[in-house]
């Protein structure tokens, strides 16, 4: 019996060292992608401040873009976005709004404020199959607005029937919940034109919005969220935006492009047959299989990162979109790593398959397990053992400076190149936040996680709740 | 008459005379006239700048006060507008360093021929009252010359130049960051030109010239586009829908107030 | 087992002590970076007077005088920066003005010796400022610096450096070369930094046409968009008949362009050439040019796989009177690609010409109303939108 319990006892602490390690390994590795960021940022810097776009913005030189807003009950925001969109600076371009079928008056709205009229007969010129459409809408005096109105489907969906109405060479796809900065595509064309064949898609830097003041359209004062939420979120996103993204594009081993902005070449979009339809995190689905198109084809390509060209979200400011919001992440991540389970340390997908994939299977979405577990074995072991409580505390500690040293870093990464928060005040606020994060908010997020891998598990594929506040409200209550 | 009125002619005769004096001697050639006013106490006004006039090399200079005004008058003969500002710029900069809220207040012309009274009354009120802490300008067409721009740009750079330009023309101007703030002003302020960059805030440039049209307004303004656009479509497209000239950036300032005069005139 | 426990400790201090460092260097680097931009702001407002004095003299026939007073490093900075600011906003004889200015300042002069610093970064800010006070005499030194850094942000950096500065062709030249030789096909950047020179530009792709690069060939090519350059043309005619199938699309583009007298057979060779942009070009220019055989090229353009193409003939037959709408007509009532792009053209065809005013455009409106109402009747005919119907093509 009591042979048993020691026996039981190590097996506990060997499991427990073992997560021990396995959080240590996982932060060096996200420090080593980090420090890739840190090599980069310079040079990043310098780009963004010594080129002029003034001359860049007005050139017939310049590719063309269609824009592409699918939007689902955006009534609240979305003509601030468009207009938002509508006076970039940028030479050619055209927006398309998709109204994914929408309850409520996302149409209306449109139509009232830009006064449009339904287009007979209009010219569609790709076939990727969608939902029905049921009219385009446009008008003369906007010649570079196009509404389609068509029935639900999703967001790829909508991205899809937009591919299909779109005119030119690039797409970009833009949340109807999101503000690009006036230069943000014209840097990210920047960055195409220096290596147009071999660039199939550029991602954008994602900030949160809430709390800066926001004007026709315009982001006009920047400064952090007042709401908690919103906070954790700022610091999040800069982590991964800064600290992961740069370092990941570095060696073209980026995963994700995020759907809040991004640009692609419209050809190898259809050529890999479009968004996925029908399940969240189609836009991990459609880097992942631009990867798998351009390596199985053996074409020369890079997925880059754009990291000046800045585009301002709408985060979720409750407890309940939010955990929707993530539960639908982790679910979506999940699906897209079993379907493409054989890239993973699959040498053909060069750092595709050797690197990221795996990074992302057992760093990523079996995270929250090894950690789980760990800390549980951790405690058993304690409550055998009394007298080594402090390995708790070892587990703690490992996992909180670790963190923290990450966020420290994409903080440093901030401002050797960006400077958006320009306050000393916010810069001692973000440090707060940065490690409160670990206080609740850190283990919600792991919870989430494991939630959105049993819905997946259970079939369940709702799009969950959204709801939106216009831009006014929200910055008032930000 | 008062005292003080019999004073005042007094020394504004001695600073005409003074002008007489210098115009006659240098018949072809025209005298830069600054007027200093100090709103921050600044003892001996007259001897530092005195002083300092003294230790610009090659430059000639007088004095005089003008007890009404609480205004110091100085005299650059010989000098041209432009090499006057220059020496009025030094000069304020001097008194900053002396003083740093001595509060200078500047007013300067260039005159070449005697000029009335009434216009250098003007000027030492000018100088006194002024609201700007920058150096005023005064210049021949400021008063004949009276059409209205309004000059529409975020580029605060931009509409800086133009303002100060478009001023030394002797048009009256005032400033819009975008298109909405400018559809809002034109109605009130009834510009006879606007002059606007098509890549704006707010609203997009093709539907902002379409507004101006659709505007209550007695005489619709003329309209120039200076911007950084070159692409021959929107070009065609701004033209269709009614502005009256294109010119694009970078430009020349001489070529812009040519194409400005034709569409006024 | 506990002695494993050890690296974890390391672990920990080690991440503590970054992160103590990390939060020093933060704070340091936001309080130093916060008061340097007070310190350029009072300096700025220093130096408005000076600032006023240029804008307001800058055309008149004077010497402009140097920024008074001795100044500070960061002061010099806060002047350059806005002089800089203006030459790239001006042209003509005011730039000229400030370009000179620069020089006289000495800030041509220390940016120059920035250039051989040890750090890249201090090197390529330099470049740009070089650039940007149009600084010939870096360009030797420019040259260097662009030879021995590899394809990337930075150089671009100094080839636009060299652009903006050279004041002889052959240097641009040069620099495209270099540009260029990366091999990869960057042919529209090239150009737009090409025309950010501020020599005769219309002279100088005039020349690079001649050039036995083909990659510069193209670079001009796609340089003279817009730019109206008339003594191009007979280089253009060689050109058109090019090997290399972009040099030969982006030449017949241009020459298009300059409405030329075309005979029946080159138009019906181009409409066949194997290039969709050149046969798009084609298709798009039959329109303005009203030759007498286009109707039938520009119909059988209404099926080509291409949609540009279609798109093209499309726009030219309803551009070429009643006989070239009945054309769209009929077309409309095929099957496929060339049914969808002929109706759209015709529905804005209809739409727009109800608009006219003048009697002759009244006139060819109704007659274009009765070809219209002899294919579809009275009412429009509403085609029910497909999206995924027909099949389409993404050359687009």
């Amino acid at each position: 019996m009591w042979e048993a319990i020691i026996l039981l006892r190590d097996i506990l602490l060997t499991y427990g060292m073992v997560a021990i390690y396995y959080v240590m390994f996982v932060n060096v590795l996200y420090f080593a992608i980090m420090l890739f960021s840190f090599k980069d940022i310079r040079n990043i810097f310098r780009r963004a401040s010594f080129s002029k776009y003034n001359t860049l913005s007005g050139s017939e030189l310049v590719p063309s873009v269609s824009l592409l807003v699918p939007s689902f009950n955006e009534e609240l925001t979305i003509i601030e976005n468009v207009r938002c969109l509508m006076t970039l600076n940028y030479p050619t371009y055209e927006v398309i709004v998709i109204n994914d079928g929408s309850s409520d008056s996302t149409m209306d709205v449109l139509i009232k404020e830009y006064e449009l009229v339904p287009l007979t007969n209009p010219e569609v010129r790709g076939s990727i199959p969608t939902k029905n459409v049921r009219c385009v809408y446009h008008n003369e005096k906007y010649p570079h607005l196009l509404v389609i109105d068509k029935d639900n489907g999703g967001k790829a969906d909508s991205l899809n029937a937009g591919i299909n109405m779109s005119r030119y060479p690039l797409i970009s796809s833009i949340d109807a919940d999101s503000l690009l900065e006036k230069d943000a595509l014209i840097r990210m064309a920047r960055m195409y034109m220096e290596n147009p064949e071999e660039t199939v898609a550029i991602g954008g830097d994602v900030r949160i919005a809430n709390g800066c003041v926001i004007e026709n359209g315009a982001v006009k004062d920047v400064s952090l969220p007042k709401r908690i939420w919103p906070m954790f979120q700022s610091i999040e996103y800069l982590k991964a935006f800064l600290g992961g993204r740069i370092g990941w594009s570095r060696i073209n081993g980026l995963i994700i492009v995020s759907g809040a902005f991004g640009l692609f070449r419209k050809d190898y979009v259809i050529a890999v047959g479009g968004y996925r339809g029908g399940y969240p995190g189609e836009d991990m689905n459609i880097i992942i299989k631009l990867h798998r198109y351009m390596l199985e084809n053996k074409l020369k390509y890079r997925i880059a990162f754009c990291p000046e060209a800045v585009c301002w979200t709408q985060a979720p400011d409750s407890y309940s979109i939010l955990s929707n919001q993530r539960k639908r992440w982790g679910r979506g991540n999940l699906k897209n790593m079993i379907e493409n389970r054989d890239m993973v340390f699959n040498p053909r997908f060069k750092t595709m398959g050797m690197l990221t994939m795996p990074y992302n299977v057992i760093f990523e979405a079996l995270n929250p397990y090894f950690r789980i577990t760990g800390l549980l074995a951790l405690i058993g072991y304690v409550l055998l053992d009394m007298t080594n409580w402090h390995i708790l505390l070892v587990f703690g500690l490992v996992n909180l400076a670790s963190g923290y040293l990450l966020s420290v870093g994409a903080l440093i990464l901030e401002e050797l190149a960006f400077r958006r928060y320009t306050k000393l005040s916010d810069l001692v606020k973000m440090l707060f936040f940065s490690a409160l994060k670990f206080v609740g908010y850190h283990q919600l997020g792991v919870l989430w996680r494991v939630q959105g891998h049993i819905q997946y598990l259970q079939n369940n594929n709702s799009w969950g709740t959204m709801t939106r506040q216009s831009w006014k409200d929200k910055n008032k209550a930000a | 008459m008062s005292p003080t009125a019999t004073l005042q002619r007094k020394q504004q005769g001695d600073i005409r005379s003074l002008i007489e004096q210098e115009v006659r001697k240098l018949p072809n050639s025209t005298c830069g006239l600054l007027y200093l006013y100090c709103a921050g106490n600044l003892p001996d006004l007259e001897g530092h700048v005195n002083r300092f006039l003294q230790t610009l090399s090659g430059v000639n200079s007088e004095i005089r006060k003008d007890e009404t005004t609480q205004t110091l008058a100085v005299l650059f003969p010989g000098l041209a507008l432009d090499a006057a500002h220059y020496q009025s710029l030094l000069l304020k900069q001097h008194l900053l360093d002396i003083k740093p809220d001595a509060d200078p207040k500047m007013t300067l012309t260039s005159v070449s021929q005697v000029p009335s009274s009434q216009m250098l009354k003007t000027l030492a009120e000018s100088a006194r009252l002024s609201v700007t802490t920058d150096i005023q300008i005064f210049t021949d067409d400021q008063a004949e010359n009276a059409s209205r721009i309004l000059i529409v740009d975020h580029d605060e750079s931009v509409r800086e130049f133009l303002q100060i330009r478009l001023a030394m023309q002797g048009y009256e101007t005032l400033e819009a960051v975008d298109g909405l703030e400018a559809l809002k002003m034109i109605p009130m302020w009834e510009p006879d030109l606007v002059l606007t960059e098509i890549n704006l805030y707010g609203i997009d440039g093709l539907p902002f010239i379409h507004h101006i049209h659709q505007l209550d307004v007695k005489a619709p303004p003329k309209i120039v586009v200076l911007s950084e656009k070159r692409v021959e479509q929107t070009i065609s497209q701004c033209f269709q829908n009614g502005v009256d000239d294109y010119v694009t950036k970078p430009f020349s300032p001489v070529e812009l107030d040519a194409r400005i005069r034709r569409c006024l005139h | 087992m506990f002695s494993n426990i050890a690296l974890a400790y390391v672990f920990i201090y080690v991440c503590i002590g970054l992160i103590a460092a990390g939060i020093i260097l933060l704070f340091h680097m936001k309080i130093k970076h916060n008061a340097e931009q007070k310190q350029m702001e009072a300096y700025r407002e220093k130096h408005r007077d000076y600032f006023v004095y240029i804008q307001s003299h800058l055309y008149d026939d004077v010497e402009l005088k140097l920024p008074p007073g001795p100044l500070k490093k960061l002061e010099r900075r806060v002047i350059e920066d806005k002089l800089i600011d203006w030459i790239e906003q001006f042209k003509g004889e005011s730039r000229t003005k400030l370009v000179s200015l620069c020089k006289q300042s000495g800030f041509v002069a220390a940016e120059m010796k920035l250039l051989e610093s040890l750090f890249a970064g201090r090197r390529i800010e330099a470049a740009y400022r070089l650039g940007g006070m149009r600084a010939e005499e870096a360009v030797p030194a420019l040259e260097e610096l662009m030879d021995s850094s590899s394809y990337g942000p930075q150089s671009i950096i100094f080839a636009r450096a060299i652009a903006k500065s050279a004041d002889r062709p052959d240097q641009i030249r040069m620099m495209l070369t270099k540009l260029l030789a990366s091999g990869k096909p960057i042919h529209h950047l090239a150009a737009d930094i090409l025309l950010e020179t501020r020599l005769d530009s219309a002279a100088l792709l005039h020349k690079l046409l001649e050039d036995s690069d083909p990659g510069l060939v193209k670079v001009a090519l796609v340089a003279m968009w817009g730019q109206a350059v008339p003594a191009a043309v007979p280089a253009l005619d060689r050109l058109v008949g090019s090997e290399q199938k972009d040099v030969r699309a982006e030449a017949v583009k241009l020459y298009l362009a300059s409405n030329p007298v075309m005979k029946d057979d080159t138009i019906a060779q181009l409409m066949k050439d194997e290039e969709w942009e050149v046969r798009a070009a084609t298709a798009k220019a039959l329109g303005r040019l009203h030759a007498a055989g286009s109707i039938p090229l520009l119909t059988a353009g209404l099926h080509d796989e291409n949609w540009h193409v279609r798109h093209s003939s499309a726009e030219s037959l309803s551009r070429l009177g009643e006989q070239g709408f009945e054309q769209l007509c009929q077309a409309a009532l095929s099957t496929g690609a060339a049914r969808d792009i002929a109706l759209s053209r015709i529905e804005q065809v209809m739409a727009k010409e109800k608009e006219h005013e003048a009697v002759e455009q009244i006139v060819s409106f109704n007659k274009k109303k009765l070809i219209y109402e002899s294919y579809f009747g009275m009412t429009p005919k509403k085609v029910a939108v497909q999206i995924a119907g027909v099949g389409g093509d993404y050359s687009a």
